[in-house]
């Protein structure tokens, strides 16, 4: 059908950003496992990185940790690799994405495009969907904790 | 099993999203729909009830047919869905602009004592 043609609009997540950072470093920031697990994922995450091969066809394994126990398994390839440029990496694990950072350089800061491309738009709604189911549940979770507190202090 | 009725199952389906679009233009019948697709009248109604019960559409019945129209309001809950989605990641890039700036920092720190 017509609305079913090759955009892709409907499946992909742009969202840019002006490093305040050299682009040398903002590489080593990604590309670096000593790095990445420092700032990788959500708040309150920590990461254990099993091998992060960055070069065409590596594989960059890791498990987030969520703040309440929950693993994230992750398993990624690397598509392309251009130093100071350009890395395209495939989610290979559910759901299936392929991210593309690319990075320019101006003067002593980056700007950096986040594109993230789903396989299908079902994927993509299904992710939102269960994304957004538990974002708000995360967020009810913090509210019973206050909640909680409040009246462990009256009693 | 509990059959899931919202907005999400809705648009999930490329062919129930390709009759919205159609609709969307101008209601018709469900006949109509029927014959744009490759597929059975049985199975374009199925859809046209699942969109009906997700709140995507009106079916009005003016004599022995069944028009259908848009009522796209309830789309709104999937873009603010998105909404939310690009607001996690971007402060999974505040996270990085913080690290950023304290790895520079205390690089100039290093620096400084040498």
């Amino acid at each position: 059908m017509s609305n079913e043609k090759s955009s892709t609009a409907d499946r992909e997540l742009r969202i840019s950003r002006l490093l305040n950072a050299p682009v040398a470093l903002v590489w080593e920031v990604f590309t670096d496992p000593d790095h990445i697990r420092n700032w990788w994922g959500p708040d309150g995450f920590t990461n254990t990185i099993f091998n992060m091969e960055v070069r065409p066809g590596g594989e960059w394994h890791f498990i987030m940790h969520g703040p309440d126990g929950t693993d994230y398994e992750n398993k990624n390839v690397f598509k392309e690799v251009v130093l100071h440029q350009r890395i395209v990496f495939e989610h290979v694990s559910y759901p299936r994405h392929i991210t593309t950072v690319t990075f320019e350089s101006q003067d002593d800061k980056t700007m950096m495009h986040w594109h993230m491309l789903f396989d299908n738009r079902e994927e993509f709604i299904e992710v939102i969907r269960t994304h957004g189911a538990k974002e708000g549940l995360s967020q009810n979770v913090a509210k019973l904790d206050v909640y909680l507190t409040h009246l462990a202090e009256k009693s | 099993m509990k059959t899931r009725r919202d907005v999400f199952q809705a648009i999930a389906d490329p062919t129930r999203r390709a009759i919205i679009g159609m609709i969307a233009a101008q209601p018709l019948n469900v006949n109509a729909i029927a014959e744009k697709f490759d597929v059975s009248r049985q199975a374009i109604s199925l859809h046209v009830r699942i969109l009906h019960e997700c709140g995507l559409i009106a079916v009005t019945r003016q004599g022995r047919e069944r028009y259908c129209a848009a009522t796209l309001d309830a789309l709104g809950e999937v873009s603010a869905w998105i909404a939310q989605y690009r607001q996690h990641w971007e402060k999974r890039f505040d996270k990085l602009e913080d690290y950023l700036d304290n790895l520079q920092k205390s690089k100039q720190h290093v620096q400084r004592k040498k």
